[in-house]
């Protein structure tokens, strides 16, 4: 959907720094590189990143395309 | 008690420090106190007025609720401890109002403060995306609570650690440098012909160092006595090292409350 505001386990706000994360492994970076240059550095909020998907793109697009 | 405080690591956001001499139930009592007592702002109800987004009411408030509030809390009071008897008012509530229409991302610092110089909205924490057309108005409450009603209160990550001491017999060891290369974090180093442990912070006590040794003569452990605490901002209205001394602050408070309800 949207990347969640704060790590589902530890609680950390890791939201603000997802933005720079997508942008930075679309221009070819490696992710773990990028998460660690970001201080991201427990596995619990790294999955986060990782297994992020976002749909919610596409959702408002279906929306869009509908009318309201 | 607290004989021997060391700082390790230090900046604004985290703190890792050694804590010696001390018995680890009054440790763990202040990691808990830590995550679970020690009272922060957050958006506690919402009122919509519209939204015409994808994402439903519910999901929004969650999403607001776990903003991280910068507010000076010693000015608030706790709603049910207020004068206002929990009807809410300026002294225990900060208000919000957020206004938005799409095609845009809708970040955090979109929500505005209500005529209130004692709370600060964190930035660039993306709250939901609006398509066309799309709006999204609604005003929201901020109130005081504590870690252990709901995580969004929660003030900081803390945890500590065994503080690990190598030990090496060198009548038996033969520098084969073994255990070196097998340390699946690279915390040992060999500095004048000894084995040192230069990663205090980073060794997890795996002890594959001590498997790895072919004639036994190393031995890792971890002091009880001594530990390695680290604690981590998540609420940025606390410094971590206020963090800590609040902590103490309300488990003395506690006390204090018990001995007064024994005698």
């Amino acid at each position: 959907m949207i990347i969640p505001i704060r790590c589902f386990s530890c609680g950390a706000v890791i939201a603000d720094k997802y933005e720079e994360y997508k942008r930075r492994v679309k221009n070819g970076e490696h992710p773990a590189k990028v998460l660690d240059d970001l201080g991201i550095k427990r596995y619990c909020c790294r999955r986060m990143f990782l297994s992020q998907a976002d749909y919610l793109d596409e959702i408002i697009e279906i929306e869009e395309y509908k009318g309201p | 008690m607290l004989d021997n405080i060391k700082i390790l690591e230090k900046s604004n956001d985290h703190l890792i420090f050694i804590l010696d001499n001390i018995d680890l139930y009054i440790a763990n009592s202040i990691r808990r106190a830590i995550i679970a007592e020690i009272p922060t702002l957050a958006i506690e109800d919402v009122i919509f007025y519209e939204n015409s987004s994808s994402i439903h009411d519910e999901f929004i408030a969650l999403r607001l609720g776990l903003i991280p509030l910068i507010a000076k809390i010693d000015e608030f009071n706790f709603r049910d401890k207020c004068e206002c008897n929990g009807k809410g008012c300026k002294s225990c509530t900060a208000y919000f109002k957020l206004e938005a229409e799409g095609p845009k991302t809708v970040y955090s610092h979109d929500l505005k403060v209500i005529e209130d110089d004692r709370v600060i909205v964190p930035k660039n924490i993306p709250i939901i995306k609006l398509g066309r057309k799309q709006r999204l108005v609604l005003e929201a409450e901020a109130i005081l609570g504590r870690g252990k009603d709901h995580a969004k209160w929660q003030a900081g990550i803390a945890a500590y650690k065994y503080y690990p001491e190598i030990r090496i017999n060198y009548e038996r060891c033969t520098l084969c440098k073994n255990c070196i290369e097998e340390c699946p974090r690279k915390v040992l180093k060999l500095e004048d012909d000894k084995i040192v442990l230069k990663d205090v912070i980073r060794c997890n006590l795996c002890k594959a160092c001590e498997e790895a040794c072919p004639e036994e003569a190393l031995n890792l452990n971890g002091n009880e006595k001594k530990l390695i605490f680290k604690i981590e901002v998540i609420n940025k209205s606390y410094k971590p090292e206020e963090l800590f001394i609040k902590a103490c602050e309300i488990l003395k408070e506690k006390a204090q409350e018990l001995k007064k309800k024994l005698y």
